[in-house]
């Protein structure tokens, strides 16, 4: 799977879902400033969107450190590329697309990782024990032993990835669908479908546990 | 967009499975992100301009370059080998 990742959107409508007057203003501001290069507007920047920028990446990928590491790259590309950004996208939509676009490409180089250690195990490079990747279950779900939580989040890790990017930002960071529509660059009736298909799939390995839980 | 495999009577576990998903205390990255996404910027920035390799930029192995560089580049006038034959490979030659 992969979705483009362009810095400037095409002028559709979705392009900039939820910004309107004062708040379109005062990010156009913020943006303006971030493009002279103002470390205080990056600042300020880096502040509003931290917590929502890491919990986006948490969700996919379930470790606290990589999503700490996956989040700073996102700021720091930010404040390499934002000389490019021409306010076509929401600022919002540009970060969410940064942050799950980096997050998937994290997962996949762990994947590629996985398959590589168990390539060479099998010709015999390594002498190493191998073992499965840790999948880093959400801190919650252990604590507090859901275990259909922790389930779901197990099933929802293997969804392929835009039908993954799509349930988690619907139901984990409750944006609209036409906020995931201009995050994913994609139409409404598109991300209706992944999320769908994302929730038949997930309560079919679920409905068991329903049933006897 | 009915599911119809999907029995009616589970939906409330469902749909409380999705509030709990939704309801988890919120998560936030450690104190002070800032700091470490700003050192981060500082290492990249000085990453980008030392364009030279590491090896490179240390003088003893600059000086060793150097030597290599020169001893190789000479028009071969400090060549042990002849570029004509001796008197003697002459006159076997005759």
């Amino acid at each position: 799977m992969a979705y483009s990742l362009p810095l400037l959107l095409t002028g559709d409508p979705l392009a900039a879902p939820c910004l309107n007057g004062p708040a379109a203003a005062a990010e156009a501001a913020l943006v303006a400033q971030l493009q002279q290069g103002s470390e205080a507007a990056f600042r300020t920047l880096v502040e509003r969107y931290q917590d929502r920028i890491y919990r986006t990446v948490l969700s996919l990928l379930r470790s606290p450190e990589e999503a700490e590491d996956v989040a700073q790259e996102v700021f720091v590309e930010v404040h390499q590329t934002i000389g490019r950004f021409r306010g076509e996208a929401a600022l919002s939509t540009w970060l969410y697309r940064l942050a799950t676009s980096r997050a998937l490409k994290h997962l996949r180089r762990a994947q590629a990782k996985k398959r590589f250690a168990y390539f060479t195990s099998l010709l015999g490079f390594g002498n190493e024990v191998l073992h499965d990747l840790p999948t880093h279950e959400h801190p919650l779900a252990l604590l507090e032993g859901q275990q259909q939580l922790g389930l779901l989040l197990a099933h929802l890790a293997r969804l392929p990835d835009q039908q993954k990017v799509a349930f988690t930002l619907r139901h984990e960071q409750e944006l609209s669908y036409e906020e995931i529509a201009a995050v994913l660059n994609t139409t409404v009736p598109a991300v209706e479908s992944l999320l769908f298909r994302a929730r038949k799939t997930l309560r079919h390995h679920l409905q068991p546990h329903f049933r006897h839980g | 967009m009915a599911n119809s495999s999907v029995r009616p009577d589970s939906d409330p576990a469902w749909d409380d499975l999705l509030r709990q998903l939704r309801h988890r205390p919120a998560a936030q990255p450690r104190p002070f992100f800032y700091s470490r996404v700003q050192a981060r910027l500082v290492a990249k920035a000085s990453a980008d301009k030392n364009l030279l390799p590491g090896w490179l930029r240390r003088p003893a192995y600059a000086a060793l370059l150097g030597a290599l560089v020169f001893s190789l580049s000479g028009d071969g006038s400090g060549s042990t080998t002849p570029n004509h034959p001796l008197p003697q490979q002459q006159q076997l030659q005759r």
